[in-house]
């Protein structure tokens, strides 16, 4: 919807994978301007060849977060008013295998990231008495377990992204900032290993998946277009699944 | 895009119609009361305008109880006949109450409840599933539940009911259809600012003894964004649910409650 989000100021945590930088895109699209927020320089650069302004930033490091969120307030004239915490990494191994190690690394990435850079920019909006909206990228994984792809410390940090962003809902409601999450299934992103094996990749999307197919980059960023607008102006704490239809099995 | 709203006379479903015609959208507004036709006609009439169709679309109000399975089946077809075809439906009619404690509530009551919510919610979908299928071209359907059918209120077991019964209605035939590209989702609505919510609020007051306006303030406190909700709020998760951009979303139930349950 072309300029649905004209004069929005908006923060994207991680580019690097399909979501990001798709989500990027479509804010654009619809008339935000737009920070990349990335510790790769790879990212960035993508980043810069759309039109967002890119910021270099370790999710993991709170200086870096806090630094971060100044200097894209700076580049937007103003603290940003959406923020889209995309930044994740996936990892898999059983539980048996899965050492302390990369629990925590995954952990850090995906909960304590979207912790820091939820609560600077709440903290910027707040100091300001400026309304926002953050969006929070959960996953089908955090509401469902799957034996067939062991990813305990990365299902655990998806649950507890949606903890987050209920509580981030409860405690900012006053302050007219919502925080909502989406919950892709399996999407086509650099980050997808479904597909690795595409004989059970395929044979999955026919039983598992009622649309029968994975989603796109483009759709779980329209979800995210819409969770930021005023079009979801009553909607507060909600999991949104784009997921052709996995959880409702 | 050519939309079916039931339940269109007034409050959230006229929102909803207002909404899908400004965005480009042929819509026929069904209800049970007459009113209906004064909706549609001002919709229409207000082609062009904030409160109007878009350029050159339609708006026609039909009567229909939905709960009646012939009446229901013969406004889809008239419906269909109006609009050349049909890719969206929004199942918005429905009744609140009884607000009776279990051992005081009747059967008919019940039975009532759970007719128009519930039993013409599947009348509609049946009717609009086997046009669109027949189509071929797929189609959505957007279901009207509650915050009360996810979670359970004393003294309000049939609408609580009726309501958690839309929701699996719903994500049944999310699967059933997903092959014919047909998407259907529940949205949830909170406390929101129409009648309904007001004539439940009335009769609570008077229940207790207290006033309107205090029961009034005492939702509107606990609800953390602060107020009600209003068919604005409703229109644009409909619009969303409806369009290109929830391509990849069927069988979910979207709170729109202002953050009173976090689903």
């Amino acid at each position: 919807m072309p300029g649905r989000m004209a004069g929005r100021r908006a923060l994207i945590t991680g580019g690097a994978g399909g979501i990001g930088l798709a989500c990027a895109r479509r804010l654009l699209a619809e008339g935000a301007e737009v920070v990349l927020l990335d510790r790769s320089a790879d990212a960035l650069s993508s980043a810069a060849g759309i039109g967002a302004a890119p910021v270099a930033c370790d999710i993991r490091d709170p200086g870096a977060v806090a630094a971060a969120v100044a200097r894209a307030a700076g580049l937007l004239n103003g603290p940003a008013d959406v923020l889209v915490n995309s930044a994740g990494v996936y990892r898999i191994a059983p539980l048996l295998d899965l050492t302390p190690g990369e629990w925590d690394d995954v952990l850090a990435v995906n909960l304590r990231g979207t912790f820091l850079a939820g609560r600077a920019v709440a903290a910027a909006l707040i100091a300001a008495g400026q309304p926002g909206a953050i969006v929070n990228i959960s996953s089908t994984a955090g509401l469902v377990a799957d034996a067939a792809e062991p990813s305990a410390h990365y299902n655990a940090s998806k649950a507890g992204v949606l903890a987050l962003t209920r509580q981030m809902a409860a405690e900012w409601a006053r302050y007219g900032i919502r925080a909502n999450a989406v919950c892709p299934g399996v999407i086509d992103t650099p980050m997808l290993r479904m597909m690795d094996d595409p004989a059970a990749g395929a044979a999955y999307l026919r039983t598992g998946v009622p649309q029968g197919r994975l989603g796109s980059a483009e759709e779980v960023a329209a979800a995210i277009a819409f969770l930021a607008s005023d079009d979801a102006s009553y909607l507060t704490g909600a999991a949104v699944p784009v997921d052709g239809g996995v959880t409702a099995i | 895009m050519r939309a079916i709203v039931t339940g269109a006379a007034r409050g959230l479903g006229a929102a909803i119609a207002g909404r899908l015609a400004r965005d480009g959208a042929d819509v026929v507004l069904l209800d049970v009361s007459a009113d209906v036709t004064a909706t549609a006609d001002r919709l229409a009439g207000g082609v062009g305008g904030a409160g109007g169709v878009a350029d050159g679309r339609v708006a026609v109000g039909l009567v229909a109880d939905v709960s009646d399975e012939t009446a229901s089946a013969a406004a889809v077809e008239r419906a269909v006949h109006t609009l050349g075809g049909v890719d969206v439906l929004v199942n918005n009619a429905g009744i609140g109450g009884p607000d009776t404690d279990v051992t005081g509530t009747s059967l008919a009551e019940f039975r009532r409840v759970l007719d128009v919510n519930l039993t013409g919610t599947f009348l509609m979908c049946r009717a609009a599933a086997a046009v669109m299928i027949g189509q071929g071209s797929g189609g959505a359907i957007v279901n009207m539940g509650s915050v009360f059918g996810q979670q359970g209120v004393a003294g309000g077991a049939g609408y609580c009911a009726s309501k958690a019964g839309v929701a699996l209605l719903t994500h049944s035939l999310a699967l059933e259809l997903a092959p014919h590209g047909i998407r259907v989702n529940t949205i949830a609505p909170g406390n929101m600012a129409t009648e309904m919510h007001w004539d439940e609020l009335r009769s609570r007051a008077a229940r207790s003894g207290t006033v309107f306006g205090e029961q009034v303030e005492m939702v509107k406190a606990a609800i953390p964004l602060g107020r009600h909700g209003t068919g604005d709020d409703i229109a644009g998760t409909v619009a969303w649910l409806v369009s290109p951009d929830a391509s990849y979303i069927t069988g979910q139930t979207i709170g729109v409650n202002g953050g009173i349950w976090f689903s």
